[in-house]
């Protein structure tokens, strides 16, 4: 059996059918195959898994932010009661010669080793079958330090006089492109990563005016419901399971295997749904330590965060961005220098790919002659930062799009316009030099301009409460180069089984993928069953994030679908006597054209002469790429396709508050075609309100590394109350030529812009530049107040 | 989190008896929405809790006492008293003050009593007591005392009540005629949030002049406190933009608010300034009736 791939073309039409048929199963807002059962509280989650005899861990954390171990004491947690071990990065060397993992970089201890990085990095672990018990051993572990300098924000850690979070670079093997920074020491700079296109100095000089501003973001988090939790059991005879809430088991079987020095055939990991995970799940994170726990303990091991831990784990990039524009006096922007500056804490987690493969995007969707584009993935001594719905995206609008704005004020041209004159379109080079194709961001700005009525005056009040309306747009490169297997399985009885490495962790993928096996078998979606990541029994899938699952294991599945129909058409074929062109899947029946009919079922019997036996069809897809030039970050193949996010935004602020009511949020974004429209609008409108909690008070709070608001009850994140009255998506379909049944990814789009059309808003209402986020009421009021020349003070 | 041992009396004189007042590991327990925040957070470490849920009957009643006068058990939750008739007519300002306190699921097993004795500044119910005039019972082996509401809160996260004491309940007084009252929320975060700052307003006319003032602001400070300059401000005056303006200002000043993740002093001190304004705004327009 050879899985058909699709290393460049798209995947072969099944429209090799007799008639044109039309979509059935595609593009029907198929209602959650597992609603009812999440809605009862029948789903599985890794969090509500009990093993038996498990122990739990509970972890001892770095106290401070940086500094040399002196000592670590353990004999007081050793003595409580129903304690059955506590270990130290000495007990994980027994077992792991070079015990660091990470995606990017192998920079990050199963625990600290020598030296903590961070307030809040695993020290020790305490295991007890109570995991009370095991919290309170945990806290009376007790380390000696002696401090060190530590370093907070990203522009100053990259001066070469910041203290230095890492001696020495250590690049992961797994991407190739960044294994020059190997052996780099004495720098927080963790990748470089640059874009060149014309000649910015040669534009400036060109320019009838320049723009320079500093946007910045700080760090938030991913906000899970279901906390971040790993269970590892050791498996006879040699193996190990380990089962988890993670979106990339693939990844945690090839890090586990490599850590240990096993073959991968001997791990095994599975999960199941996941209660959100938005980036937080992705890589490894506790993986590492259950795995090891239950290999010197020889029995399974627990280990779930609190919510108050994942403050300490993983982030949301902070960022610096610099960015410079020239505009001729028509709007016409000729050149643009970015230059950011990436806080991704004190490990490098995937950080440093977000640094790059966003960043090659901070020019914006602008086509535009002059670029210069740099980013720096920088250690500091907060908690790491990796991946979190839209993978930098956000940060980078936020500040081309609010420049945006500012630019069209000085120019009196309206902002709708002066993006419709600069916006990329098909068949343009993108700063990288791939030429764009497979979205069109005109029809997002028409949508949205119908949706907010922008042809129309509006109503700016009067008096203390202001309002005001504002758009943005944002593009995305889908993450290259990944890869994706699917297998599917027709069963004796003549039912479906899709077996695949998506992780559903309230995307809906269960569901859209069902649909695309079903509409290849002519079958109903929810006769399919999909079966979930297991390292075991699904083939490997680069990871769910970047919006990458419904293009890649879509096609994937196609690919295995059309596989399997294949060989159904065959049997049929040969029962029938006829050619398959002349066959098609109907109904769960392979049909003819003049008639004949065979279900599932009988062509299993056909088949195998008895109701056994299984068809099983395979699919892989790896979409074509080429790595960019690393002085120049050109490429002709930079990305399978882009996503293309816009926001409209009505607002209305209190001038004595200065507290912001989101009154209106459209989001629009070209889709592809949807696959499941009801759930694109629901991903729309799910990232968009994550993103209004970033935009108007989330933040996490610092002081010397600790976090200040390590809770949900300080923490907080939008509740129905905070929805603005009006929300609602705008779903662009442009089918892409190479998306399944033309679908692209949709996860992360609506994240992209409503931080700047909400502060563009703002602008419009009452004329304040606000560079940095959240739009607190008390640094809007600020800022109106200093614009007022009457400036709030500070209280002695 | 270590063992600890959970009892739960039947009856007022068991829960007193439970009662350790040398030992701060001993603590009364009722909806345990804020306790158990402290525990996960290992800011309190209990050896023993006295759970309060078995303490029923008036214990957990809203009372008409007559003529709009109320008494509240301690152990009616926020959500009772909501959805009270007794209070919806005798202090509709609560009423509309609940419906935005935290949420529903908290609401459901948050107590009053928890509310008051948790001593946190950032509650809405204090300031809005402290203008009704309200008082508090509590019981103890030493018999029962009566606690104004002005003298309850004596700290930050401290109150007057006693290690050996427990709320019984909650008195607000009959209002006389003319009462206006109001009580703004702010908040810096999501809707739901924790008040930034909380004032609660309540004046008397006699004629065209205001004959008594209450102003009692809470979040901003680290107890709920009332606003003598503010109040004097108002008094002898009558009630209209311009003297509620002076009220303001006069708030504004007298208070020392706290910097915290919620917005720095100074930003609260504008927000005291705003809020009082506003709330005796709405108050004039709308806080009126046959009672506050």
């Amino acid at each position: 059996m050879t899985p058909p791939t699709a290393p460049v073309a798209p995947p072969p039409e099944t429209s090799d059918s007799p008639t044109v048929r039309t979509l059935r199963e595609v593009g029907r807002s198929v209602p959650r195959l597992e609603g009812t059962a999440k809605v009862d509280g029948s789903v599985e989650y890794i969090y509500n898994l009990r093993l038996p005899g498990m122990l739990h861990g509970k972890i001892h954390r770095s106290s401070i932010a940086h500094g040399r171990i002196v000592r670590i004491d353990t004999s007081a947690a050793l003595a409580v009661e129903g304690v059955h071990a506590v270990f130290t990065a000495g007990d994980v060397a027994t077992l792991v010669a070079n015990p660091y993992y990470g995606p990017a970089f192998h920079d990050q201890p199963i625990l600290a080793i020598d030296k903590v990085r961070h307030v809040g990095e695993p020290v020790a672990v305490a295991l007890a079958t109570d995991p009370h018990v095991a919290e309170e051993a945990a806290n009376l572990i007790e380390v000696e330090y002696e401090p060190l300098a530590a370093v907070f924000d990203e522009v100053a850690a990259a001066r070469p006089d910041a203290p230095v979070v890492h001696d020495v670079l250590k690049p992961a093997g797994t991407f190739t492109d960044l294994k020059y920074l190997g052996g780099r020491s004495g720098t927080n700079v963790a990748l470089d990563a640059r874009v060149r296109r014309g000649d910015v100095a040669r534009g400036f000089a060109e320019a009838d005016q320049v723009f320079e501003h500093t946007f910045r973001t700080g760090k938030v988090i991913h906000a899970t419901f279901e906390p971040i939790v790993s269970l590892a059991e050791v498996t006879a005879p040699n193996g190990l399971t380990i089962h988890t809430a993670s979106q990339s088991p693939s990844f945690v079987r090839t890090e586990i295997s490599r850590l240990l020095g096993w073959p991968e055939n001997r791990v095994r990991v599975r999960t199941a749904f996941l209660g959100g995970g938005f980036g937080a799940k992705l890589y490894i994170k506790l993986e590492a330590l259950v795995a090891v726990c239950a290999l010197l303990v020889r029995k399974p091991v627990r280990i779930a965060l609190t919510m108050d831990e994942q403050f300490y784990t993983i982030t949301k990039h902070g960022a610096t961005v610099r960015i410079k524009t020239g505009v001729k006096n028509d709007g016409r922007i000729i050149a643009r220098e970015v230059e950011t500056y990436w806080n991704g804490g004190a490990y490098a987690d995937i950080g440093p790919r977000v640094s790059q493969k966003s960043g090659f995007t901070s020019a914006g969707p602008y086509d535009i002659e002059h670029v210069a584009l740099d980013n720096y993935a920088v250690y500091t001594n907060e908690p790491p930062a990796g991946a979190l719905r839209g993978f930098g995206i956000s940060q980078l609008v936020w500040a081309y799009e609010r420049q945006m704005d500012i630019i069209a004020h000085a120019l009196t041209i309206d902002p709708l316009e002066l993006r419709r004159r600069n916006v990329l379109r098909a068949g343009r080079p993108h700063a990288t030099g791939t030429i764009i194709g497979g979205m069109e961001i005109d029809a997002v700005l028409d949508s949205l301009a119908e949706r907010m009525e922008w042809h129309r005056p509006f109503d700016r009040g009067t008096g203390t409460i202001r309002r005001g309306r504002g758009l943005a747009i944002g593009l995305k490169a889908a993450i290259s180069p990944t890869t994706s297997t699917a297998i599917v399985h027709v069963y004796g009885d003549g039912s479906c089984a899709v077996h695949c490495g998506t992780v559903d962790m309230g995307q809906a993928s269960d569901t859209a993928l069902a649909q695309i096996a079903a509409e290849v078998l002519g079958i109903a979606t929810e006769s399919v069953r999909v079966v979930h990541p297991d390292t075991d029994l699904t083939p490997y899938d680069m990871a769910t994030l970047g919006s990458r699952s419904t293009y890649h294991m879509g096609n994937a599945i196609r690919l295995a679908a059309d596989d399997a129909r294949t060989q159904l058409l065959r049997i049929a074929g040969t029962a029938f006597g006829t050619e398959i062109v002349e066959l098609d899947c109907r109904d769960g029946a392979i049909v003819s054209r003049a008639g004949a009919r065979m279900t599932f079922r009988e062509a299993m019997l056909a088949r195998f002469a008895m109701q056994a036996g299984t068809v099983v069809g395979v699919g892989a897809f790896t979409p074509s790429y080429q790595k960019p030039d690393p002085q120049t970050g050109q490429s002709p193949d930079i990305t399978p396709f882009w996503m293309i996010g816009g926001a409209g935004a009505e607002i209305s602020v209190d001038c004595e508050t200065g507290r912001i009511e989101v009154t209106k949020l459209v989001n629009a974004a070209d889709v592809g075609a949807a696959i499941n429209p009801a759930s694109v609008e629901r991903q729309l409108t799910g990232a968009a309100v994550m993103q209004l909690g970033f935009t108007l008070f989330e933040a996490m709070n610092f002081s010397d590394g600790q976090v200040l608001n390590a809770s949900l009850a300080d923490y907080k994140i939008p509740g129905l109350l905070d929805l603005p009255r009006d929300l609602t998506a705008a779903v662009v379909e442009v089918p892409h030529e190479h998306g399944p049944f033309g679908a692209k990814g949709v996860g992360e789009t609506g994240v992209f812009s409503p931080s700047p059309a909400i502060a563009n808003a703002l602008y419009d209402a009452v004329g304040v530049i606000v560079t940095d986020l959240p739009l607190t009421p008390e640094r809007v009021l600020r800022a109106i107040r200093a614009m007022e020349n009457r400036p709030l003070g500070t209280d002695a | 989190m270590k063992s600890f041992e959970l009892v739960e009396p039947a009856t007022v004189d068991e829960v007193v008896a439970q009662l350790d007042p040398e030992n701060p590991g001993v603590r009364l327990i009722a909806g345990a929405t804020a306790l158990l925040l402290m525990m996960k957070a290992r800011l309190f470490q209990p050896e023993r809790l006295i759970s309060l849920r078995r303490l029923t009957g008036a214990m957990r009643a809203v009372r008409d006492e007559g003529r709009g006068g109320v008494r509240i058990g301690a152990m009616t939750t926020l959500s009772e008293l909501e959805r009270s008739p007794v209070i919806a007519t005798a202090a509709p300002v609560m009423r509309r003050a609940l419906r935005t306190l935290s949420n529903v699921r908290i609401r459901n097993v948050a107590t009053l009593g928890g509310h008051l004795a948790h001593g946190d500044p950032h509650m809405d119910l204090p300031p809005i007591l402290m203008t009704l005039g309200a008082r508090v019972r509590v019981l103890s082996a030493r018999g029962e005392r009566w606690i104004d509401m002005n003298d309850f809160a004596v700290g930050y996260y401290q109150t007057a009540l006693g290690p050996d004491e427990l709320i019984a309940d909650v008195e607000i007084p009959v209002q006389p005629p003319g009462v206006r009252a109001w009580y703004a929320k702010f908040t810096a975060l999501s809707a739901d949030d924790w008040p930034a700052v909380g004032v609660a307003v309540w004046y008397r006319s006699d004629g065209d002049r205001i004959a008594d003032a209450r102003i009692a602001v809470s979040a901003a400070t680290d107890r709920p406190m009332r606003i003598a300059g503010a109040e004097r401000a108002l008094v002898g005056n009558p009630a209209g933009p311009a003297i509620f303006a002076m009220a303001a200002d006069a708030a504004a000043a007298d208070v020392e608010p706290l910097t915290d993740i919620r917005g720095t002093a100074a930003y609260k001190r504008e927000m005291v300034r705003v809020h009082v304004r506003r709330a005796l705004d709405h108050a004039m327009r709308q806080g009126s009736g046959p009672n506050p």
